[in-house]
Protein backbone atom coordinates (compact mmCIF):
# COMPACT_ATOMS: atom_id res chain seq x y z
CA UNK A 1 0.00 0.00 0.00
CA UNK A 2 3.00 2.45 0.57
CA UNK A 3 4.47 3.28 -2.34
CA UNK A 4 7.28 5.03 -2.07
CA UNK A 5 7.05 8.63 -3.83
CA UNK A 6 10.51 9.55 -5.13
CA UNK A 7 10.72 13.38 -5.06
CA UNK A 8 8.70 15.51 -2.48
CA UNK A 9 8.27 18.91 -2.09
CA UNK A 10 9.73 18.20 1.65
CA UNK A 11 11.81 15.38 2.34
CA UNK A 12 10.93 13.41 5.25
CA UNK A 13 12.54 14.30 8.50
CA UNK A 14 13.22 10.70 9.14
CA UNK A 15 14.21 8.84 6.13
CA UNK A 16 18.04 8.81 5.80
CA UNK A 17 17.61 7.24 9.32
CA UNK A 18 14.95 4.56 8.27
CA UNK A 19 17.39 3.62 5.77
CA UNK A 20 19.74 3.06 7.84
CA UNK A 21 18.18 1.09 10.43
CA UNK A 22 17.35 -1.18 7.98
CA UNK A 23 20.72 -2.35 7.07
CA UNK A 24 20.34 -3.62 10.24
CA UNK A 25 22.54 -1.61 12.49
CA UNK A 26 20.64 -0.52 15.94
CA UNK A 27 20.51 3.40 14.71
CA UNK A 28 23.60 4.05 16.52
CA UNK A 29 25.91 4.44 13.47
CA UNK A 30 24.50 4.19 9.93
CA UNK A 31 26.41 2.94 7.38
CA UNK A 32 28.66 5.40 5.33
CA UNK A 33 27.27 4.76 2.43
CA UNK A 34 24.54 6.75 2.83
CA UNK A 35 23.24 8.62 -0.25
CA UNK A 36 22.63 11.69 1.05
CA UNK A 37 20.83 13.13 -2.42
CA UNK A 38 18.03 10.39 -1.96
CA UNK A 39 15.55 11.53 0.97
CA UNK A 40 12.37 9.13 0.29
CA UNK A 41 9.95 9.08 2.63
CA UNK A 42 9.93 6.43 5.23
CA UNK A 43 8.11 3.23 5.31
CA UNK A 44 10.26 1.12 7.44
CA UNK A 45 10.88 -1.20 4.18
CA UNK A 46 14.01 -3.41 4.43
CA UNK A 47 14.92 -6.73 4.64
CA UNK A 48 14.02 -7.27 8.47
CA UNK A 49 10.31 -6.19 7.38
CA UNK A 50 10.49 -8.48 4.77
CA UNK A 51 8.73 -11.34 6.68
CA UNK A 52 5.19 -8.54 7.51
CA UNK A 53 2.64 -9.68 4.88
CA UNK A 54 1.49 -7.75 2.19
CA UNK A 55 -0.51 -4.78 2.95
CA UNK A 56 -4.15 -5.54 3.51
CA UNK A 57 -6.24 -6.77 6.50
CA UNK A 58 -3.31 -7.95 8.24
CA UNK A 59 -4.79 -6.44 11.71
CA UNK A 60 -4.36 -9.37 13.38
CA UNK A 61 -1.08 -8.87 14.52
CA UNK A 62 -1.22 -8.07 18.33
CA UNK A 63 1.81 -6.25 20.02
CA UNK A 64 3.05 -8.39 23.12
CA UNK A 65 5.34 -6.62 25.30
CA UNK A 66 7.28 -10.10 25.24
CA UNK A 67 10.44 -9.31 23.24
CA UNK A 68 11.03 -9.82 19.61
CA UNK A 69 7.36 -10.73 18.53
CA UNK A 70 7.35 -11.32 14.95
CA UNK A 71 9.99 -10.29 12.39
CA UNK A 72 10.38 -7.26 14.63
CA UNK A 73 13.10 -6.85 17.39
CA UNK A 74 12.24 -4.47 20.31
CA UNK A 75 15.24 -2.75 19.43
CA UNK A 76 13.69 -2.08 16.04
CA UNK A 77 10.65 -0.76 17.55
CA UNK A 78 12.12 1.42 20.13
CA UNK A 79 13.48 3.38 17.64
CA UNK A 80 10.12 3.72 15.91
CA UNK A 81 9.09 4.67 18.87
CA UNK A 82 11.36 7.35 19.31
CA UNK A 83 10.95 8.18 15.27
CA UNK A 84 7.13 9.03 16.24
CA UNK A 85 8.38 11.20 19.40
CA UNK A 86 10.27 13.27 17.86
CA UNK A 87 7.88 13.45 14.64
CA UNK A 88 5.27 14.70 17.40
CA UNK A 89 7.50 17.37 19.27
CA UNK A 90 8.40 18.57 15.89
CA UNK A 91 4.93 18.60 14.04
CA UNK A 92 3.52 20.42 17.11
CA UNK A 93 5.94 22.91 17.16
CA UNK A 94 3.83 24.62 14.11
CA UNK A 95 0.92 24.23 16.67
CA UNK A 96 -0.76 22.54 13.26
CA UNK A 97 -3.12 19.26 14.73
CA UNK A 98 -1.07 16.22 13.66
CA UNK A 99 -3.10 14.51 11.51
CA UNK A 100 -3.35 10.09 12.15
CA UNK A 101 -2.73 10.24 8.34
CA UNK A 102 0.48 11.79 8.16
CA UNK A 103 1.75 10.06 11.17
CA UNK A 104 0.49 6.74 9.25
CA UNK A 105 2.47 8.17 6.15
CA UNK A 106 5.44 9.44 7.67
CA UNK A 107 6.59 7.36 10.22
CA UNK A 108 4.86 4.15 10.92
CA UNK A 109 4.94 3.02 7.60
CA UNK A 110 5.19 -1.13 7.61
CA UNK A 111 4.29 -0.90 11.15
CA UNK A 112 0.64 -0.18 10.35
CA UNK A 113 -0.62 -3.68 12.66
CA UNK A 114 1.10 -2.12 15.39
CA UNK A 115 0.27 1.36 15.39
CA UNK A 116 -1.90 1.73 18.35
CA UNK A 117 1.00 0.16 20.44
CA UNK A 118 3.44 3.16 18.94
CA UNK A 119 1.15 5.50 19.68
CA UNK A 120 0.30 4.57 23.34
CA UNK A 121 3.84 3.92 23.80
CA UNK A 122 5.12 7.41 22.49
CA UNK A 123 2.29 9.16 24.49
CA UNK A 124 3.92 7.62 27.59
CA UNK A 125 7.39 8.99 26.62
CA UNK A 126 5.91 12.21 25.45
CA UNK A 127 4.51 12.41 29.23
CA UNK A 128 7.09 11.28 31.34
CA UNK A 129 10.10 12.84 29.48
CA UNK A 130 9.01 15.91 28.31
CA UNK A 131 5.84 16.80 30.06
CA UNK A 132 3.45 16.81 27.10
CA UNK A 133 0.58 14.86 27.24
CA UNK A 134 -1.23 13.59 23.88
CA UNK A 135 -4.13 14.31 23.50
CA UNK A 136 -7.19 14.12 20.28
CA UNK A 137 -8.06 16.99 19.34
CA UNK A 138 -11.81 15.91 19.00
CA UNK A 139 -13.28 12.45 19.38
CA UNK A 140 -12.97 10.90 16.38
CA UNK A 141 -10.96 13.54 14.64
CA UNK A 142 -7.91 11.18 14.08
CA UNK A 143 -6.11 14.42 15.11
CA UNK A 144 -3.58 15.03 17.69
CA UNK A 145 -2.57 18.06 19.42
CA UNK A 146 0.25 17.96 22.59
CA UNK A 147 -0.89 19.81 25.45
CA UNK A 148 1.58 21.19 28.20
CA UNK A 149 0.98 19.21 31.70
CA UNK A 150 3.22 22.00 33.29
CA UNK A 151 1.83 25.03 33.67
CA UNK A 152 3.31 28.08 32.08
CA UNK A 153 4.71 30.45 34.36
CA UNK A 154 5.90 34.26 33.48
CA UNK A 155 9.23 33.74 34.00
CA UNK A 156 9.83 30.99 31.61
CA UNK A 157 9.22 34.09 28.60
CA UNK A 158 12.91 35.14 30.08
CA UNK A 159 14.55 31.37 29.54
CA UNK A 160 13.19 30.58 26.20
CA UNK A 161 14.56 30.58 22.99
CA UNK A 162 11.50 31.33 20.70
CA UNK A 163 10.39 34.73 21.57
CA UNK A 164 7.33 33.29 22.47
CA UNK A 165 5.32 34.51 20.17
CA UNK A 166 3.33 37.81 20.15
CA UNK A 167 0.35 36.16 18.55
CA UNK A 168 -0.46 34.36 21.59
CA UNK A 169 -0.97 38.32 23.18
CA UNK A 170 -3.82 38.87 20.16
CA UNK A 171 -5.27 35.14 20.60
CA UNK A 172 -5.39 35.60 24.18
CA UNK A 173 -7.57 39.02 23.60
CA UNK A 174 -9.71 37.55 20.92
CA UNK A 175 -10.75 34.42 23.14
CA UNK A 176 -11.33 36.82 25.91
CA UNK A 177 -13.63 38.85 23.82
CA UNK A 178 -15.25 36.26 22.54
CA UNK A 179 -16.40 34.64 26.51
CA UNK A 180 -17.11 37.36 27.85
CA UNK A 181 -20.28 38.23 25.02
CA UNK A 182 -21.24 35.16 25.70
CA UNK A 183 -19.21 32.52 23.89
CA UNK A 184 -19.60 33.90 20.60
CA UNK A 185 -18.87 36.55 18.53
CA UNK A 186 -19.49 38.41 14.75
CA UNK A 187 -16.26 39.17 13.23
CA UNK A 188 -17.29 42.78 12.85
CA UNK A 189 -17.23 42.84 16.64
CA UNK A 190 -13.86 41.78 16.83
CA UNK A 191 -12.91 44.57 14.52
CA UNK A 192 -14.35 47.07 16.76
CA UNK A 193 -13.33 46.19 19.65
CA UNK A 194 -9.71 45.80 18.14
CA UNK A 195 -9.76 49.20 16.28
CA UNK A 196 -9.68 50.75 19.83
CA UNK A 197 -6.85 49.00 20.55
CA UNK A 198 -5.08 50.40 17.50
CA UNK A 199 -5.42 47.08 15.55
CA UNK A 200 -6.82 47.14 12.21
CA UNK A 201 -7.77 44.01 9.71
CA UNK A 202 -6.25 46.21 6.72
CA UNK A 203 -3.18 47.95 8.34
CA UNK A 204 0.41 46.29 9.18
CA UNK A 205 0.91 46.04 13.05
CA UNK A 206 4.23 46.68 14.33
CA UNK A 207 3.77 43.84 16.92
CA UNK A 208 1.23 41.02 15.23
CA UNK A 209 1.94 41.56 11.70
CA UNK A 210 -1.27 40.79 10.11
CA UNK A 211 -3.76 40.92 12.05
CA UNK A 212 -6.70 39.42 9.68
CA UNK A 213 -4.45 37.07 8.70
CA UNK A 214 -3.68 35.70 12.49
CA UNK A 215 -7.76 35.86 13.18
CA UNK A 216 -9.18 34.04 10.35
CA UNK A 217 -6.50 32.15 9.49
CA UNK A 218 -3.53 31.38 11.27
CA UNK A 219 -5.91 30.85 14.63
CA UNK A 220 -8.16 28.59 12.91
CA UNK A 221 -5.82 26.55 11.66
CA UNK A 222 -4.55 25.87 14.55
CA UNK A 223 -7.93 25.08 15.74
CA UNK A 224 -7.83 27.84 18.44
CA UNK A 225 -10.91 29.52 16.83
CA UNK A 226 -13.86 28.07 14.75
CA UNK A 227 -14.63 31.01 12.34
CA UNK A 228 -17.98 30.23 10.01
CA UNK A 229 -19.63 32.24 7.85
CA UNK A 230 -23.40 34.47 9.14
CA UNK A 231 -25.84 33.03 6.02
CA UNK A 232 -28.02 35.65 4.66
CA UNK A 233 -25.57 38.62 6.03
CA UNK A 234 -24.75 41.60 3.73
CA UNK A 235 -22.00 42.64 3.63
CA UNK A 236 -20.61 39.23 4.67
CA UNK A 237 -20.10 38.14 8.59
CA UNK A 238 -18.39 35.59 10.53
CA UNK A 239 -18.74 34.27 13.70
CA UNK A 240 -16.09 33.41 15.92
CA UNK A 241 -16.08 30.89 18.46
CA UNK A 242 -13.39 28.90 20.42
CA UNK A 243 -11.59 25.95 18.92
CA UNK A 244 -11.41 22.61 19.93
CA UNK A 245 -7.92 23.23 21.01
CA UNK A 246 -8.49 26.25 23.13
CA UNK A 247 -10.74 24.17 25.30
CA UNK A 248 -7.62 21.65 25.72
CA UNK A 249 -4.94 24.25 26.26
CA UNK A 250 -6.80 26.63 28.20
CA UNK A 251 -10.13 26.93 30.51
CA UNK A 252 -12.96 29.53 30.69
CA UNK A 253 -11.54 30.38 34.27
CA UNK A 254 -7.98 31.16 33.43
CA UNK A 255 -9.64 33.59 30.27
CA UNK A 256 -11.16 34.88 32.56
CA UNK A 257 -8.68 35.53 35.18
CA UNK A 258 -6.86 36.91 32.31
CA UNK A 259 -9.32 39.58 31.53
CA UNK A 260 -9.86 40.41 34.89
CA UNK A 261 -5.73 40.86 35.18
CA UNK A 262 -6.24 43.64 32.73
CA UNK A 263 -9.13 45.43 33.82
CA UNK A 264 -7.37 45.23 37.06
CA UNK A 265 -10.53 43.88 38.70
CA UNK A 266 -11.34 40.64 40.52
CA UNK A 267 -13.41 37.27 38.23
CA UNK A 268 -16.30 37.50 40.62
CA UNK A 269 -17.08 41.43 39.33
CA UNK A 270 -18.34 39.54 36.36
CA UNK A 271 -21.12 37.23 38.22
CA UNK A 272 -22.10 35.44 35.10
CA UNK A 273 -18.93 34.57 33.26
CA UNK A 274 -17.82 33.62 36.92
CA UNK A 275 -20.59 31.24 37.56
CA UNK A 276 -20.18 29.42 33.77
CA UNK A 277 -16.09 29.64 34.67
CA UNK A 278 -16.86 27.27 37.73
CA UNK A 279 -19.62 25.05 36.03
CA UNK A 280 -16.78 24.66 33.58
CA UNK A 281 -14.53 24.17 36.13
CA UNK A 282 -16.65 21.71 38.10
CA UNK A 283 -17.34 19.68 34.60
CA UNK A 284 -13.18 19.36 33.35
CA UNK A 285 -12.70 17.80 37.45
CA UNK A 286 -15.31 15.17 36.79
CA UNK A 287 -13.94 12.45 34.85
CA UNK A 288 -16.03 12.11 31.61
CA UNK A 289 -17.61 8.90 31.76
CA UNK A 290 -16.82 7.45 28.38
CA UNK A 291 -12.96 8.37 28.59
CA UNK A 292 -10.48 5.61 29.15
CA UNK A 293 -9.03 5.68 33.30
CA UNK A 294 -6.16 8.18 33.47
CA UNK A 295 -3.21 6.47 33.78
CA UNK A 296 -0.87 7.19 37.11
CA UNK B 1 12.72 12.39 35.95
CA UNK B 2 10.74 15.21 37.90
CA UNK B 3 9.03 18.29 36.98
CA UNK B 4 12.07 19.99 37.46
CA UNK B 5 13.80 17.96 34.59
CA UNK B 6 10.88 18.11 32.24
CA UNK B 7 10.86 22.00 32.87
CA UNK B 8 14.40 22.55 31.76
CA UNK B 9 13.99 20.03 28.66
CA UNK B 10 10.61 22.00 27.43
CA UNK B 11 12.83 24.74 27.85
CA UNK B 12 15.88 23.97 26.44
CA UNK B 13 14.34 22.51 23.51
CA UNK B 14 13.16 26.27 22.35
CA UNK B 15 16.64 27.08 21.47
CA UNK B 16 18.80 25.79 18.94
CA UNK B 17 21.71 25.54 21.04
CA UNK B 18 22.38 27.48 24.42
CA UNK B 19 25.48 29.04 25.93
CA UNK B 20 26.50 26.88 29.78
CA UNK B 21 25.64 30.20 31.49
CA UNK B 22 22.68 30.49 30.13
CA UNK B 23 22.04 26.61 30.83
CA UNK B 24 22.73 27.28 34.16
CA UNK B 25 20.41 30.10 34.57
CA UNK B 26 17.47 27.67 33.02
CA UNK B 27 18.44 24.83 35.60
CA UNK B 28 17.89 28.24 38.31
CA UNK B 29 14.79 28.79 36.61
CA UNK B 30 13.31 25.27 37.03
CA UNK B 31 13.93 24.66 40.46
CA UNK B 32 12.24 28.04 41.13
CA UNK B 33 8.86 27.11 39.59
CA UNK B 34 8.70 23.60 41.30
CA UNK B 35 11.21 22.50 44.16
CA UNK B 36 12.28 26.34 45.57
CA UNK B 37 14.34 24.57 48.66
CA UNK B 38 15.88 21.96 47.10
CA UNK B 39 19.56 22.11 46.15
CA UNK B 40 20.57 22.83 42.52
CA UNK B 41 22.33 19.80 41.46
CA UNK B 42 25.63 19.64 39.82
CA UNK B 43 25.10 20.78 35.78
CA UNK B 44 26.80 17.67 34.96
CA UNK B 45 24.61 15.14 37.41
CA UNK B 46 21.44 16.98 36.13
CA UNK B 47 22.30 17.01 32.28
CA UNK B 48 23.08 13.04 32.93
CA UNK B 49 19.79 12.16 34.65
CA UNK B 50 17.95 13.52 31.51
CA UNK B 51 20.06 11.84 29.41
CA UNK B 52 19.67 8.54 30.17
CA UNK B 53 16.13 8.93 30.19
CA UNK B 54 16.79 10.27 26.52
CA UNK B 55 19.23 7.44 25.81
CA UNK B 56 15.93 5.21 24.19
CA UNK B 57 14.70 7.92 22.16
CA UNK B 58 17.36 8.14 20.40
CA UNK B 59 18.53 12.00 21.46
CA UNK B 60 20.39 13.60 23.70
CA UNK B 61 21.66 16.92 25.40
CA UNK B 62 25.30 17.24 23.90
CA UNK B 63 28.32 19.61 25.29
CA UNK B 64 30.37 21.28 22.98
CA UNK B 65 32.73 24.25 22.64
CA UNK B 66 32.53 27.28 20.03
CA UNK B 67 35.41 26.96 17.83
CA UNK B 68 36.32 30.21 17.52
CA UNK B 69 36.77 31.30 21.54
CA UNK B 70 35.73 27.92 23.04
CA UNK B 71 32.58 29.05 24.83
CA UNK B 72 30.81 25.52 26.46
CA UNK B 73 27.51 25.06 24.88
CA UNK B 74 24.39 22.77 24.72
CA UNK B 75 22.21 21.62 22.01
CA UNK B 76 19.70 18.87 21.82
CA UNK B 77 20.38 16.35 19.38
CA UNK B 78 19.32 13.28 17.55
CA UNK B 79 21.14 10.00 17.57
CA UNK B 80 19.84 8.39 14.99
CA UNK B 81 18.98 10.09 12.45
CA UNK B 82 22.28 11.26 10.51
CA UNK B 83 20.92 13.60 7.88
CA UNK B 84 20.56 17.59 8.44
CA UNK B 85 16.60 16.01 9.97
CA UNK B 86 16.64 19.03 12.16
CA UNK B 87 16.28 21.08 9.67
CA UNK B 88 13.92 19.40 7.02
CA UNK B 89 10.68 20.57 8.82
CA UNK B 90 11.78 24.39 8.32
CA UNK B 91 13.27 24.57 5.15
CA UNK B 92 11.96 23.74 2.27
CA UNK B 93 14.25 21.25 -0.36
CA UNK B 94 15.88 23.36 -2.27
CA UNK B 95 16.70 25.35 0.42
CA UNK B 96 18.23 22.07 2.49
CA UNK B 97 20.03 22.00 -0.70
CA UNK B 98 21.78 24.87 -0.69
CA UNK B 99 22.59 24.13 2.93
CA UNK B 100 24.02 20.95 1.63
CA UNK B 101 26.01 22.61 -0.89
CA UNK B 102 27.46 25.48 0.61
CA UNK B 103 28.37 22.73 3.91
CA UNK B 104 30.46 20.86 1.07
CA UNK B 105 32.49 23.42 0.14
CA UNK B 106 33.20 24.96 3.81
CA UNK B 107 34.49 21.73 4.55
CA UNK B 108 36.44 21.41 1.45
CA UNK B 109 37.79 24.91 2.43
CA UNK B 110 41.52 25.39 3.88
CA UNK B 111 39.72 28.03 6.33
CA UNK B 112 36.74 26.43 6.99
CA UNK B 113 35.39 29.19 5.31
CA UNK B 114 33.18 29.89 2.35
CA UNK B 115 32.47 32.75 -0.05
CA UNK B 116 28.87 33.73 -0.32
CA UNK B 117 30.12 34.04 -4.31
CA UNK B 118 30.99 30.74 -4.38
CA UNK B 119 27.81 29.27 -2.60
CA UNK B 120 25.45 31.23 -4.74
CA UNK B 121 27.07 29.93 -8.07
CA UNK B 122 26.33 26.98 -7.32
CA UNK B 123 22.11 27.97 -6.96
CA UNK B 124 21.67 26.29 -10.57
CA UNK B 125 22.38 23.19 -9.34
CA UNK B 126 19.68 23.13 -6.06
CA UNK B 127 17.15 20.32 -6.44
CA UNK B 128 13.36 21.27 -6.33
CA UNK B 129 11.95 24.85 -7.36
CA UNK B 130 14.77 26.62 -8.88
CA UNK B 131 16.04 29.61 -6.69
CA UNK B 132 17.47 32.91 -8.14
CA UNK B 133 20.91 34.48 -6.23
CA UNK B 134 18.88 37.11 -4.51
CA UNK B 135 16.45 34.89 -2.73
CA UNK B 136 19.45 32.52 -2.08
CA UNK B 137 21.29 35.39 -0.26
CA UNK B 138 17.89 35.78 1.52
CA UNK B 139 18.30 31.68 2.69
CA UNK B 140 21.66 32.17 3.48
CA UNK B 141 20.49 34.82 6.19
CA UNK B 142 18.30 32.50 7.70
CA UNK B 143 20.69 29.90 8.20
CA UNK B 144 22.43 32.58 10.30
CA UNK B 145 20.01 34.04 12.33
CA UNK B 146 18.32 29.99 12.93
CA UNK B 147 22.29 29.39 14.29
CA UNK B 148 23.47 26.82 11.46
CA UNK B 149 25.75 29.03 9.92
CA UNK B 150 27.69 31.63 10.79
CA UNK B 151 28.92 34.80 8.23
CA UNK B 152 32.12 36.93 8.92
CA UNK B 153 32.84 39.38 6.30
CA UNK B 154 30.65 37.77 3.57
CA UNK B 155 31.98 34.47 4.20
CA UNK B 156 29.88 31.56 6.14
CA UNK B 157 31.48 28.77 8.10
CA UNK B 158 29.24 26.03 10.29
CA UNK B 159 27.34 27.51 13.55
CA UNK B 160 28.73 25.30 16.49
CA UNK B 161 25.24 24.42 16.89
CA UNK B 162 25.54 22.37 13.51
CA UNK B 163 28.49 21.18 14.64
CA UNK B 164 27.38 19.54 17.04
CA UNK B 165 24.18 18.23 15.69
CA UNK B 166 25.82 17.27 12.29
CA UNK B 167 29.30 15.76 13.23
CA UNK B 168 28.29 12.50 12.57
CA UNK B 169 26.17 13.24 9.13
CA UNK B 170 29.33 15.30 7.84
CA UNK B 171 32.16 12.32 9.26
CA UNK B 172 30.15 9.67 6.87
CA UNK B 173 29.34 11.78 3.91
CA UNK B 174 32.51 13.41 3.94
CA UNK B 175 35.54 10.97 4.89
CA UNK B 176 38.20 12.13 3.55
CA UNK B 177 37.46 15.90 2.83
CA UNK B 178 36.88 16.08 6.92
CA UNK B 179 39.73 17.51 9.03
CA UNK B 180 39.93 16.62 12.67
CA UNK B 181 41.82 18.17 15.32
CA UNK B 182 45.02 16.58 16.88
CA UNK B 183 44.50 17.70 19.86
CA UNK B 184 40.67 16.61 20.94
CA UNK B 185 40.11 14.27 17.75
CA UNK B 186 37.12 15.84 17.11
CA UNK B 187 35.92 17.75 13.53
CA UNK B 188 37.34 20.58 12.99
CA UNK B 189 35.96 23.30 10.75
CA UNK B 190 37.82 26.70 11.78
CA UNK B 191 41.56 26.16 13.20
CA UNK B 192 45.24 26.71 13.32
CA UNK B 193 47.50 24.59 11.59
CA UNK B 194 51.05 23.68 11.45
CA UNK B 195 52.93 25.01 8.18
CA UNK B 196 55.05 22.19 8.08
CA UNK B 197 53.59 19.22 8.85
CA UNK B 198 49.66 20.25 8.60
CA UNK B 199 48.42 18.98 11.59
CA UNK B 200 45.24 21.10 12.26
CA UNK B 201 44.24 22.25 15.74
CA UNK B 202 40.95 24.09 17.38
CA UNK B 203 41.60 27.52 18.87
CA UNK B 204 40.29 26.27 22.13
CA UNK B 205 42.30 23.70 22.09
CA UNK B 206 45.21 25.53 21.00
CA UNK B 207 44.65 28.25 23.80
CA UNK B 208 44.80 25.15 26.08
CA UNK B 209 47.63 23.33 24.97
CA UNK B 210 49.92 26.18 24.87
CA UNK B 211 48.43 28.22 28.20
CA UNK B 212 51.73 29.13 29.58
CA UNK B 213 53.86 27.96 27.34
CA UNK B 214 56.82 30.04 26.42
CA UNK B 215 57.93 28.74 23.13
CA UNK B 216 55.10 27.11 21.81
CA UNK B 217 56.01 24.14 19.04
CA UNK B 218 54.02 21.74 16.89
CA UNK B 219 53.18 18.72 19.07
CA UNK B 220 53.67 16.77 15.63
CA UNK B 221 56.72 18.19 14.39
CA UNK B 222 57.86 20.09 17.01
CA UNK B 223 58.22 22.58 14.43
CA UNK B 224 58.11 26.98 16.47
CA UNK B 225 54.14 26.85 15.86
CA UNK B 226 53.59 30.06 13.80
CA UNK B 227 50.58 31.45 14.93
CA UNK B 228 49.04 33.86 17.44
CA UNK B 229 47.89 31.92 20.54
CA UNK B 230 44.34 33.06 21.93
CA UNK B 231 42.95 32.91 25.48
CA UNK B 232 41.60 30.12 27.26
CA UNK B 233 37.59 30.68 27.75
CA UNK B 234 37.37 32.22 31.18
CA UNK B 235 33.96 32.63 31.95
CA UNK B 236 34.66 34.59 35.59
CA UNK B 237 36.73 36.94 33.24
CA UNK B 238 33.19 37.15 30.74
CA UNK B 239 31.23 38.18 34.17
CA UNK B 240 33.36 40.49 35.26
CA UNK B 241 33.59 42.58 32.14
CA UNK B 242 29.81 42.98 32.44
CA UNK B 243 28.91 41.71 29.41
CA UNK B 244 24.97 40.94 29.53
CA UNK B 245 24.44 37.31 29.20
CA UNK B 246 21.48 38.13 30.47
CA UNK B 247 19.78 39.60 27.56
CA UNK B 248 18.45 37.62 25.38
CA UNK B 249 19.05 40.53 22.82
CA UNK B 250 22.56 40.74 22.96
CA UNK B 251 22.59 36.72 22.82
CA UNK B 252 20.90 37.22 19.45
CA UNK B 253 23.67 39.89 18.43
CA UNK B 254 26.43 37.77 19.20
CA UNK B 255 27.17 36.05 15.92
CA UNK B 256 28.15 32.85 17.57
Amino acid sequence: MSQIPRSRGRPSAFALADRERERGRGGDHPSPSADVSEEAPSTSRGPDARAVPAPGPGGGRRFQAAPAVGPRTQKQLELKVAELVQFLLVKDQKKIPIKRTDILKHVVGDYKDVFPELLRLAAGRLRDVFGYELVELEPRSNAYILVNTLEPVEEDAEVRGDQGTPAAGLLMIVLGLIFMKGNTITETEVWDFLRRLGVYPTKRHLIFGDPKKLITEDFVRQRYLEYRRIPHTDPVDYELQWGPRTNLETSKMKVLKFVAKIHNQDPKDWPVQYCEALMDEENRARPPSSAPAPSS
Amino acid sequence: MTDVHRRFLQLLMTHGVLEEGDVRRLQKHCYQVHDRNAPVEKLEDFINTINSVLESLYIEIKKGVTEDDGRPIYALVNLATTSVSKMATDFAENELDLFRKALELIIDSESGFASSTNILNLVDQLKGKKMRKKEAEQVLQKFVQNKWLIEKEGEFTLHSRAILEMEQYIRETHPDAVKTCNICRGLLIQGQSCETCGIRMHLPCVAKYFQSTAEPRCPHCNDYWPHEIPEVFDPEKERDAGVSRTSRKSLRARQH
